[in-house]
C-alpha cells in the first residue's frame, strides 16, 4: 500500500517541482484539468469505499467523499465551461489518474479490516499531498482570479477531510 | 419642436420612466434573491456556509428571531446543535431557518464536516 501512496505522492511532486513546459508552473488549463483529475481519483476511491468497507465510519467517509469531490467537479467544471477553457492534460494529470486507477485495483484485491485500513491511509497520504499541491503551486500559479478563489474556497474542506480521515485511521488500529 | 416629435417626446418619456421602475424592480428583486435584504431586516439573521466555515462563526440573536443559514458551498453541509436543532443536510444553493425561541449559548457543527463549528447566542 505504502508504494501506492508513494506513486501518488510523486505524481503530485510533479506538480511541486514544476513539471512544466518552458520553465514556468502550470497554465490554467493545465490547473484545471489537474483539480477535476485529483477529484476524480478521490471519487473513484470512494465510491469503493462506500460497497465495500466493513467499518461504518470508513463507509460514511467513502459516501462522503463521493459527494464533496462530485460537488467541487461540478464547479469547476462550470467555471472551466464559464471561462471558455480547455482543461488541458499534462504530465501531473496523468501520474494522478495512473495513481488512481492502481489504488482502486490494489483496494480491490482487498477485504474486511485490510480494506479498511489502506483506504484510509491512502486518504491521509492523497489529502496531505493535494494540500501541498494547493499551497505550493496550484494556487501561485493559477492566473484566473475566479480560478483561484475556486482553488482557495474548497482548500478547507481538503483540510477537513484530512483530519476527518486521520481520526478514523486511528480508531482502526484499535 | 413640432407635435409629433413632441409627442415622441412624451412618449419616450413615458418609456424611460417604465425602464427605470422596471430596472428598479429587478434590482429589487435581485436584492431579495441574495438575501440582502433579508440580512438586513430587524429579527432575521444571515449565516453562510462557504469555504468550509460558518459566517459569521458566532452569532448573537435575540430570543424570537430566525437565523438563516445559506450554503454557498458545492456540497452538502449540516448545522447541527446536538438535542437542540439539526437542519439534517442541506444541500448546495439552499438554505434553512430556526427561530430562536430559547436562552442559551449553542455550540454547533456539521456532522459532515466536523472541523465547521459556529456558536449560536440567543439573549
Amino acid at each position: 500500500m505504502k508504494s501506492l501512496s508513494i506513486v501518488f505522492a510523486s505524481a503530485l511532486f510533479l506538480v511541486a517541482s514544476g513539471a512544466f513546459a518552458e520553465g514556468a508552473g502550470p497554465t490554467d488549463a493545465q490547473i484545471a484539468h489537474i483539480v477535476v483529475t485529483a477529484n476524480q481519483a478521490d471519487i473513484d476511491a470512494g465510491k469503493l469505499a462506500r460497497s465495500k468497507a466493513s467499518n461504518k465510519d470508513v463507509k460514511a467517509f467513502g459516501k462522503q467523499m463521493v459527494t464533496d469531490h462530485t460537488g467541487v467537479n461540478k464547479q469547476a467544471t462550470a467555471l472551466v465551461k464559464k471561462l471558455k477553457v480547455t482543461p488541458e492534460d499534462n504530465p501531473t494529470s496523468q501520474s494522478l489518474k495512473s495513481g488512481g486507477v492502481e489504488n482502486v485495483k490494489h483496494l480491490k484485491t482487498l477485504k474486511g479490516a485490510a480494506f479498511d485500513k489502506a483506504y484510509i491511509d491512502h486518504e491521509v497520504t492523497y489529502h496531505e499531498q493535494v494540500i501541498d499541491a494547493i499551497d505550493k503551486t496550484l494556487i501561485p500559479n493559477a492566473k484566473n482570479a475566479e480560478l483561484k478563489a475556486l482553488i482557495v474556497k474548497v482548500r478547507p474542506a481538503f483540510v477537513g477531510h484530512l483530519e476527518h480521515a486521520k481520526e478514523i485511521q486511528a480508531t482502526l488500529g484499535k | 419642436m413640432n407635435a409629433w416629435s413632441g409627442q415622441r417626446n412624451g412618449r419616450g418619456s413615458r418609456q424611460r420612466r417604465w425602464q427605470r421602475l422596471a430596472v428598479a424592480l429587478v434590482c429589487a428583486w435581485g436584492l431579495l434573491s441574495a438575501g440582502a435584504i433579508v440580512a438586513a431586516t430587524p429579527g432575521r439573521h444571515t449565516v453562510v456556509i462557504e469555504g468550509t466555515r460558518f459566517e459569521p462563526e458566532t452569532l448573537t440573536v435575540k430570543r424570537g428571531e430566525t437565523v438563516m443559514w445559506i450554503n454557498k458551498a458545492p456540497f452538502p453541509h449540516t448545522v447541527t446543535a446536538a438535542g437542540v436543532f439539526d437542519s439534517h443536510d442541506i444541500r448546495p444553493n439552499r438554505s434553512w431557518r430556526y427561530k430562536a425561541r430559547k436562552r442559551g449559548e449553542y455550540a454547533y457543527s456539521c456532522t459532515l464536516h466536523p472541523n465547521m463549528k459556529g456558536t449560536l447566542k440567543v439573549e
